[in-house]
């Protein structure tokens, strides 16, 4: 069997891969995939604890995370989309003003 | 003995994957790099004891969330503009907060994540369990789910047409 | 970890059944397909190369294996090398999880002194039973959009692209249409894994308490929707005419792979067939009832179980031979009926088949 913590550090490192990605990228896309990495990595951390304490809570709660994370793919890119119709970039640094 | 090598030959194929997504320019790449990360995290999963929720993993995020992103990455031609490298203050800035964020967390975590030995028994994830806990227990975030993945379905639709008013005149 | 050598042995040769039969599926589809067509076509088809043209495949391979190889130059390269291989993962690895014969028990041995197969040990005619069974195939098909997306991408080309985004989309619609229509079998039999569906297909109705017909799925009235669509929703799956229309030959040139050349496209028509075969393998164990032989309670020895191995592999073989009827038979549908089909029809339909098979399961009539 493998240890609970190894587990938790795996998902610390992919956490972090993440931030690095959103703090560094000026890409929308590419920033939103580290964000989709950062849940991955702290679904592995509530099985990691599910399997730990033998409940099925964690499961469920992934199970959940999963389906809302996919709610917000489909919202995220329809905004990537509609700022890319207007502005003709995707970079986010461009998408400085609040009206245009 | 084999898990330890399938455990680590996996997390190395995701922390790598990952690396990919976050360092290449193009973003094309990133996502079938993010696809391959998605699978070994599912390989991970499935030596949490949790079968149902790899197949989940691969179903959801691998097969329908990221084929998303490639439609739009190709539909809006993303994959030919050539980002502007970022200034080097966020660049500098961006890597070393997230590595002292890296090494603080892991510090911590070798420090004082030590749990008992796992409970005796098999862990009772199958099909049968975990859909028995979501009608029984957990029916209503059940149904709010369905609703909300309609009023994103509908937020998708109306964001990402074009506008109404230049097609009404 | 202790590992059983005699479990290894036996798995080995189970991949190697599998994998063999898989691999050859192709040459004899091509085989198939091009004097099927001839014959529905009334012409006479390849005869040249050996007796009925039984040797074309053959002569297919060497042609594509000495052929040139040629990446274009605007291709990205790594991307467009490994499309093709990217393309034969769902078909190779779906084929893990079903079920091709009856579980027999190995009898104890007494082989050159040592002991083999003491105790009760059954020889599983299936490379993994896993306790998610369908849902693995599931996750395994939805990965199949990517070599489509990924060859289109890489070959840099307009049409490739417009042809890989008109089949991806065209996958992921009738992918939920496909998963829905197979809920019914799994609430029939009250479980997710394959081997367990199979199991409950060889019971029997009772007509009138004296009729006695096979249980399996596709005799029974509640699941005759169910069947239909999941085996339109496996033509689209695979990019099988009438829903080809990503490959339409005479319109997008050859679709997603119109600049490959020799072996890889060798290996995307490889991946087409070997996904039909697998397809066919699935739609037999949910609704053909899988191995089972009719009004026969197969004895769990060695020589029942390589009939039931021989009858499922007629069941694959009737369902390819259908696939192929059909594609001469129908002609395209054209894009926007096609998704319209899969969003407005077959997925509505998809629904409401699972409502009235719920119902049925739940009043014990199946």
């Amino acid at each position: 069997m493998i240890p609970t913590h190894w587990f938790l550090i795996l998902s610390a490192v992919l956490f972090a891969i993440g931030v690095c990605g959103v703090l560094t990228r000026k890409n929308g896309i590419t920033i939103f995939m580290s964000i989709e990495l950062m849940v991955n990595a702290v679904n592995l951390t509530f099985l990691a604890y599910a399997r730990q304490f033998h409940q099925l809570h964690g499961l469920i709660f992934v199970f959940f995370v999963m389906a809302i994370a996919a709610a917000e793919a489909a919202v995220g890119l329809a905004i990537f989309i509609s700022l890319f119709h207007h502005r003709e970039t995707i970079d986010v640094d461009e998408a400085n003003l609040m009206h245009w | 003995m084999f898990e330890f090598a399938i455990f680590f030959f996996f997390a190395a194929v995701a922390v790598i994957f990952a690396l990919v997504v976050v360092l290449h320019h193009n973003p094309v790449v990133g996502a079938l790099a993010l696809v391959a990360s998605f699978f070994a995290l599912a390989v991970m999963y499935v030596l949490l004891e949790a079968p149902f929720l790899a197949a989940l993993q691969v179903i959801v995020y691998a097969g329908a969330i990221m084929v998303l992103f490639l439609f739009v990455i190709m539909l809006l031609n993303l994959q030919h503009q050539r980002e502007e490298p970022t200034r080097p203050v966020q660049q500098f800035l961006g890597y070393t907060g997230s590595a002292a964020f890296l090494i603080t967390l892991v510090y911590y975590l070798v420090k004082y994540a030590a749990f008992q030995s796992l409970p005796a028994g098999p862990f009772n994830s199958d099909v049968r369990m975990i859909g028995t806990e979501l009608f029984q227990a957990y029916i209503f975030p059940f149904e709010m789910v369905s609703i909300l993945l309609l009023a994103a379905i509908v937020g998708a639709l109306l964001l990402s047409g074009r506008s109404v008013k230049a097609n009404a005149e | 970890m202790p590992f059983d050598p005699t479990d290894i042995a036996l798995s080995i040769l189970k991949i190697v059944i599998v994998l063999g039969a898989l691999l050859n599926v192709t040459p004899i589809m091509v085989w198939v397909e091009r004097r099927g067509s001839a014959l529905i076509q009334d012409r006479p088809g390849p005869n040249r190369v050996g007796p009925f043209g039984l040797f074309q495949s053959f002569a297919d391979a060497l042609k594509f294996i000495l052929k040139e190889d040629i990446i274009p130059e605007q291709a990205h390269k790594w991307l467009y090398t490994l499309a093709p291989m990217f393309g034969l993962l769902p078909a190779l690895t779906t084929i893990a999880v079903i079920p091709w014969g009856l579980p027999f028990r190995l009898p104890a041995k007494r082989i050159f002194g040592r002991m083999f197969f003491e105790g009760n040990r059954f020889f599983e005619p299936i490379v993994a039973d896993v306790n998610i069974g369908i849902l693995l195939i599931f996750a395994l098909a939805s990965l199949g959009v990517y070599g489509i997306v990924t060859a289109g991408w890489a070959s840099s080309n307009k049409y490739s692209l417009f042809g890989a985004i008109r089949a991806s989309a065209q996958m992921i619609s009738y992918e939920l249409a496909l998963t829905l229509a197979a809920v019914s079998t799994l609430l029939a039999a009250g479980s997710v894994k394959l081997t367990d569906i199979v199991w409950q297909q060889t019971q029997y109705f009772y007509i009138f308490n004296v009729i006695k017909i096979p249980a399996w799925n596709v005799f029974s009235p509640s699941m005759w929707l169910s069947f239909i669509i999941f085996v339109v929703a496996a033509f689209a799956e695979t990019n099988r005419l009438p829903f080809d229309f990503a490959e339409a030959e005479a319109e997008l040139v050859a679709g997603y792979h119109t600049e490959y050349s020799s072996m890889k496209f060798a290996l995307f028509f490889m991946a087409e067939y070997m996904a039909m075969a697998a397809m066919s393998a699935l739609v037999a164990t949910l609704y053909l009832g899988g191995w089972d032989i009719p009004w026969w309670d197969e004895p769990q020895v060695w020589w029942a179980s390589v009939l039931t191995m021989l009858f499922f592999t007629l069941k694959v073989v009737f369902l390819l031979l259908v696939f192929v009827w059909v594609r001469w038979t129908i002609p395209r549908l054209k894009y926007d009926i096609l998704m319209r089909l899969g969003w407005k029809v077959f997925l509505p339909l998809a629904f409401v088949n699972i409502l009235i098979v719920a119902f049925f399961v739940a009043k014990h009539w199946i």
